[in-house]
């Protein structure tokens, strides 16, 4: 497990800038490339040399580039120029950390003026200012010291100085580790009594001497030593130029646990034949995770020269699409070595551009493994490891052989629709919300109340089947409703009524039932209860929900039992009552299921034959009980008021009449003596109610 | 997790133990009774584990392969024969290589070895390879720790005393300590008989292979499941948060994304997510699998009756293409999905993403996703035709903003040969001449490369020399023009000329720019 405090968080480069570092590196770069056609006649420019500060300068702007793009958080850098004086370019702050900002320094400090007096410069200056930068907090450390607590001191402070300079001998670069030693010794002194300063606890000093080509060292390599138990050193010799760069390359994968990818076999277009193409390789860094298996299956981290092994994987086709949900073990930043190399450039605007990149391991015989993609993601492109090995989780039993798996009327087309209205967005962390709630806890009371009442399954609801109530059920579920809002939802219940005025057939009876269903006004007694439910969950909202919820108990039909339903409706909301006044979030989470469960309770013994028996599933022992006793209890008739003799007289010789043979499922659920056929297919809307919770759609 | 059980059959598993009374027992049964009821128990309630058994004495071999078939382990055992003396080196060497063989070297594995602590004498004994374990070349190498992450459980079919009166437990804790030390060493309590073996692995069962149970939660909506392996508790940093995180027992859906937008994300290990019917004496993992059991058909088809939001989520996922984002605890996260293997049969999935606010950063901090209701625009369109992913990082990479590299000679060459190209087709290419112009003295300047700004200077007035009699009498002006700026710029010591631009010398006509030239005129006095 690698630490968040180790020494690759703070990372200062102190680079010499007196006079001896205009010194010429010896290394000649010809700009001036003539072309054939004119060539004749014209005397090319002079090749030119970059002085030992370019190089430091620019390998050290290599080594920031790749630390950025692979680690653009909390992987720190604080650039620090020394002659006469110490110059610092940045700090630690996160948005000091880029190539460009240092750039801009870098470009304002210019090239070593030779013409400065060299005894008064030193790279002195500048290391002790980089145990100074050391013992600075970063924010990091300040935010895991603030969130930590008593256990601050768990936050270690560590970090790593780079030093390019051309030393003059060994016993001056051992005066520098010297120094560094004491620096340390007194900063820690001083950090004991700061809270903005820490002590360091382990310092790494990375001495790089650069000399120019030709030119014999004199200073020697040393592999890392410890000094004390705060700083270990080590010294490298290097030639100015492209040994330096190759040098700070290797530096940079070691320091922050870097390897190294060749794609191979990328297809591209040739500049100047656009009709064929050629091959090409591009080298990536990244972080060695991403070749955690091949190290573990035996591949070789380093080459006979201790230098990091590139792993080549080859581009494949065909290319992967962006729906398919890949089982990927780790997803890692990478850098191309040579960014603007053409081949690198074409790999990467074609990753940017969206398009992902199967990679296979190249092998000598067998299957091909697909064992990494590279992708990009918001402008940044990562490498992902694909696992291709067996899975542990192979052959698990279905879904459908489980838990609720044989139910076949899942409301699979209205939950995604819910997950739709539910999908997520990022919201900035400035925008501040009044009830103090982070953005993803106020999705989650979203969803709490979306789900206040839910059934699972069509047979269980009529409100949902319904083409009418849908604005009031997309209202209600609302945080707050505004006037308009509430005149919206009392329109559907005035529209609801008009329906029931008009006999409107409901989908309950059609929808999932198989013999004879509920009668027209027992239909919209059960799709009020429910809808007053639904609505009862939101009431205690706010007041406009409250006035939804009076409308509906208002304008609603009044069942045959109205007195003795009034009374147990009284019952019913005084118990509610109490349930809402004791309060708590939980009982009001639950208070749907417990209203539906009384509501259960109450109604069990007139209602038996409602809603959920109504599921093609279930059993249906009430279709088969002897039609007498339901019929004789309740006539529906009876809530229509004065009847005449004639009507009295007719309904008895049908009551009678009926017992004797089972009616046809048309003539009960008929609209004026008409039936229509085939009603379910126009009421499902073209959706086959059996299909749901399959595959199929 | 698959798990490989590794079984003792030396010649002293056969020492028989004293049992008062009726029959004699060796330790070999005891160690085979113990094992049948890991067996058991996991057939019933953890049957989705792979198992496989090997046998050990100086050789090892490999009894049953990985299996979910615990009639046919539990055959294995029955049938054990009695070898030669304990060599537990070469036995991990064949654990090591059966597991990778089968799971390669990613896969997390559990091995269970049995044994009665009497580990091997001479060569080939456990205290022999310990002993040698520095003096090894690479060829020769300790089996131990595995390549691939690993718990050991040590079942020791001897009491606690027995194997610390020889140095076995101390091999035996040096043993788990080099294994990467997950794990855990057991032996018997009191007397050696079948009901302390019992009471043995059923402390193992208890540690390793109880089923993880859990609440799945969306708002009001929830459903008991099984999560299935067991989410093993991780250990984010060593140094800032030592303790162990584990997955709550309640997973909240925050809400919902598509699977495009969360594209591929990595993962630290994947579990079926299996829908549980509670109150019910045998937990339902597994059932109807295969071969269902014929005693209790009317309660598990009841189960397979009543609606389970877990069902209706999976369907729901499956046709919109989209994943569940939830919750697993404090700052870890983790996302639902269908899963389909290649039989036509499809799960719910959990995939665990690393631990942390922001394990995504296409993402953003998952604390910072909040409900499409809110946003003042619905971020996916009206035609569901945009989305608010990915999430742009707020500085681009270096891949991303055209940056310059002169490393290597050909980085500069083409940089210089741009410069000149455009040159030629002055004055129609006055724009990118400028441009490239521009970014090259950016650099040049910030390398401190003043030798590169006059050559280039050189270059350009070499360039106005050369120009044909036809040539736009512009082309010529902004060549010199060009050159004298970037000649300025590599001497003046003003920061003034270093971080301006040079710009098109027809712009200079300009008010704006009049005040500019004056003020480069005067860096020209100095």
């Amino acid at each position: 497990i690698p630490k968040m405090f180790s020494v690759s968080h703070k990372t200062v480069f102190v680079v010499d800038h007196c006079p001896y570092m205009a010194e010429s590196s010896r290394q000649q770069v010809e700009c001036d490339v003539l072309t054939k056609s004119r060539a004749q006649g014209v005397i090319p420019l002079a090749p030119v040399s970059k002085s030992l500060w370019t190089c430091a300068v620019e390998c050290s702007m290599e080594y920031c580039r790749i630390l950025y793009d692979i680690y653009p958080k909390d992987k720190l850098v604080n650039y620090i120029v020394s002659d006469s004086e110490f110059h610092i370019l940045n700090s630690w702050r996160r948005e000091d950390q880029s190539t460009h900002e240092l750039m801009s320094a870098l470009a304002a400090v210019g090239p070593p003026n030779p013409r400065e007096d060299p005894e008064c410069c030193s790279i002195l200056h500048g290391l002790v200012a980089a145990v100074e930068a050391l013992c600075k907090i970063t924010e990091l450390q300040h935010e895991r010291r603030t969130t930590l607590m008593d256990t601050a001191d768990r936050v270690a402070n560590r970090g790593r100085i780079i030093c390019l300079t051309n030393a003059k001998s060994d016993t001056h670069v051992r005066m520098l580790e010297d120094c560094i030693q004491e620096t340390i010794l007194e900063q820690n002194k001083l950090a004991a009594g700061s809270d903005r300063l820490m002590a360091i606890q382990q310092c790494d000093l990375v001495l790089v001497h650069i000399h120019p080509q030709g030119e014999d060292t004199l200073v020697s390599d040393r592999p890392k030593k410890e000094i004390s138990s705060l700083l270990t050193s080590e010294v490298h010799s290097v030639r100015a130029g492209r040994h330096l760069a190759t040098k700070l390359n290797i530096l940079v994968q070691q320091h922050f646990d870097l390897a190294s990818t060749t794609i191979t076999n990328i297809p591209m277009k040739e500049e100047q034949h656009a009709n064929t193409s050629a091959n090409y390789d591009v080298e990536l860094l990244h972080h060695r995770d991403a070749h955690l298996e091949f190290f573990k299956s035996g591949g070789s981290e380093h080459n006979e020269n201790g230098l990091k092994e590139t792993i080549t994987l080859k581009w494949c086709t065909p290319r992967t699409n962006s729906i398919e949900l890949h089982y990927c073990t780790g997803a890692y930043r990478i850098s191309p070595t040579d960014v603007n190399s053409r081949p690198s450039s074409c790999l990467t605007n074609f990753l940017l551009n969206g398009r992902s990149v199967l990679l296979e391991q190249p092998r000598k015989s067998g299957s091909k493994v697909i064992s990494h993609m590279l992708s990009s993601h918001g402008g940044e492109i990562f490498l992902h490891v694909l696992n291709s090995n067996r899975s542990t989780l192979e052959d698990p039993p279905s879904i459908s052989e489980g838990c609720g798996g044989r139910v076949t009327d899942y409301r699979i087309t209205d939950f995604g629709e819910f997950m739709r209205e539910n999908r997520l967005t990022p919201v900035s962390e400035s925008s501040h919300d009044p009830s103090g709630k982070l953005p993803a806890e106020r999705a989650k009371a979203q969803l709490e109340r979306y789900t206040r009442y839910w059934p699972m399954i069509i047979s269980q609801t009529t409100i949902f089947n319904m083409q009418a109530v849908v604005p009031l059920a997309n209202l209600i579920v609302k945080e707050t409703l505004s006037d308009e809002d509430v005149l919206t939802c009392q329109k559907t219940v005035y529209n609801l009524v008009d329906m029931e005025r008009k006999n409107d057939p409901l989908p309950i009876s059609t929808v999932g039932s198989r013999g004879k269903g509920p009668k027209r006004d027992e239909q919209y007694r059960i799709m009020w209860n429910e809808l007053e439910t639904l609505v009862k969950t939101h009431a205690g909202d706010t007041d406009r929900h409250q006035r939804v919820l009076d409308c509906i108990i208002a304008c609603r039909s009044k069942p045959p039992e109205e007195e003795e339903r009034k009374k147990r409706g009284r019952k019913r909301e005084d118990r509610e009552d109490k349930a809402e006044k004791n309060g708590s979030k939980e009982t009001e989470d639950k208070s749907w299921q417990d209203s539906e469960r009384l509501k259960g309770l109450l109604d069990k013994d007139e209602q038996e034959s409602e809603v959920i028996k109504d599921s093609p599933d279930s059993p249906e022992p009430l279709n088969k009980k002897p039609r007498l006793s339901t019929e004789e209890v309740q006539p529906p008739e009876r809530a229509k008021g004065p009847v005449s003799l004639l009507t009295m007289w007719t309904n008895r010789i049908t009551a009678a009449n009926s017992r004797k043979h089972q009616e046809f499922i048309g003539r009960v659920s008929s609209v004026n003596n008409k039936f229509e056929l085939y009603q379910q297919l126009k009421d499902e809307n073209g959706m086959d109610v059996h299909e749901n919770g399959k595959a199929t759609r | 997790m698959p798990t490989v059980v590794l079984m003792d059959v030396s010649l002293s598993m056969t020492r028989p133990v004293s049992v008062d009374g009726s029959e004699e027992f060796q330790r070999k049964n005891l160690a085979v009774h113990g094992l049948n009821m890991l067996f058991e128990h996991m057939a019933s309630n953890y049957r989705l584990e792979f198992t496989s058994l090997m046998a050990f004495s100086s050789l090892w071999d490999l009894l049953v392969p990985f299996t979910r078939d615990y009639n046919t382990l539990q055959e294995a055992l029955s049938n054990l024969e009695d070898y030669d003396k304990t060599c537990v080196e070469s036995a991990l060497q064949g654990v090591s290589n059966v597991v990778q063989q089968e799971w390669g070297s990613a896969c997390p594995c559990q091995v269970v070895l049995v044994t009665d602590g009497s580990l091997g004498i001479g060569k080939g004994s456990l205290r022999h390879s310990l002993q040698t374990l520095k003096h090894r070349g690479d060829d020769k190498k300790f089996p131990l720790p595995f390549p691939f992450p690993t718990k050991m459980y040590i079942m020791c079919v001897a009491n606690a005393e027995e194997l610390q009166m020889t140095d076995a437990m101390d091999n035996l804790e040096e043993l788990l300590r080099l294994s990467g030390g997950d794990g855990q060493i057991f032996s018997m309590e009191g007397p050696l008989c079948m009901k302390s073996v019992q009471a043995m692995f059923g402390r193992l069962i208890d540690y390793a292979y109880s089923p993880f149970h859990a609440v799945l939660h969306c708002g009001n909506l929830s459903s008991d499941v099984q999560v299935f392996p067991r989410p093993e508790p991780v250990v984010l940093d060593e140094e800032v948060e030592p303790m162990p995180r584990s997955v709550s027992t309640d997973l909240e859906i925050i809400g919902f994304i598509e699977i495009g937008d969360i594209s591929s994300p990595p993962v630290i290990s994947r579990h079926l997510v299996l829908p549980i019917a509670v109150n019910k004496e045998v937990d339902e993992v597994g059932t109807g699998a295969t071969d269902e059991l014929e005693e209790e058909p009317s309660a598990s088809q009841m189960a397979g009756k009543s609606p389970n939001f877990c069902v209706l989520l999976h369907g729901s996922l499956k046709v919109e293409g989209m994943v569940a984002l939830v919750q697993l605890g404090p700052e870890w996260y983790g996302m639902l999905y269908s899963q389909a293997d290649s039989k036509k049969k499809s799960n719910l999935m959990l995939s665990v993403f690393d631990p942390g606010a922001e394990p995504l950063p296409w993402l953003g901090k998952i604390s910072h996703l909040g409900p499409v209701s809110e946003a003042a625009e619905n971020p996916y369109g009206e035609d569901d035709n945009k989305s608010p992913f990915p999430v742009q990082p707020q500085v681009k990479r270096s891949y991303a903003q055209n940056v310059t590299v002169w490393i290597k000679a050909s980085g500069l060459q083409t940089d210089v040969q741009k410069i000149l190209r455009n040159a030629r087709k002055l004055p129609d290419k006055t724009q990118t001449f400028y441009k490239e112009l521009n970014r090259l003295r950016k650099a040049a300047l910030a390398f401190g490369f003043w030798e590169l700004l006059k050559g280039v200077a050189d270059l350009l007035e070499r360039e106005c020399t050369l120009l044909p009699d036809s040539a736009h009498p512009d082309a010529a002006f902004q060549l010199s023009h060009a050159a004298q700026q970037l000649k300025l710029a590599s001497t003046a010591t003003s920061e003034l000329v270093k971080n301006g631009l040079i710009y098109n010398s027809l712009y200079l006509c300009g008010p704006r720019w009049r005040q500019h030239l004056f003020v480069l005129n005067i860096v020209r006095c100095l």
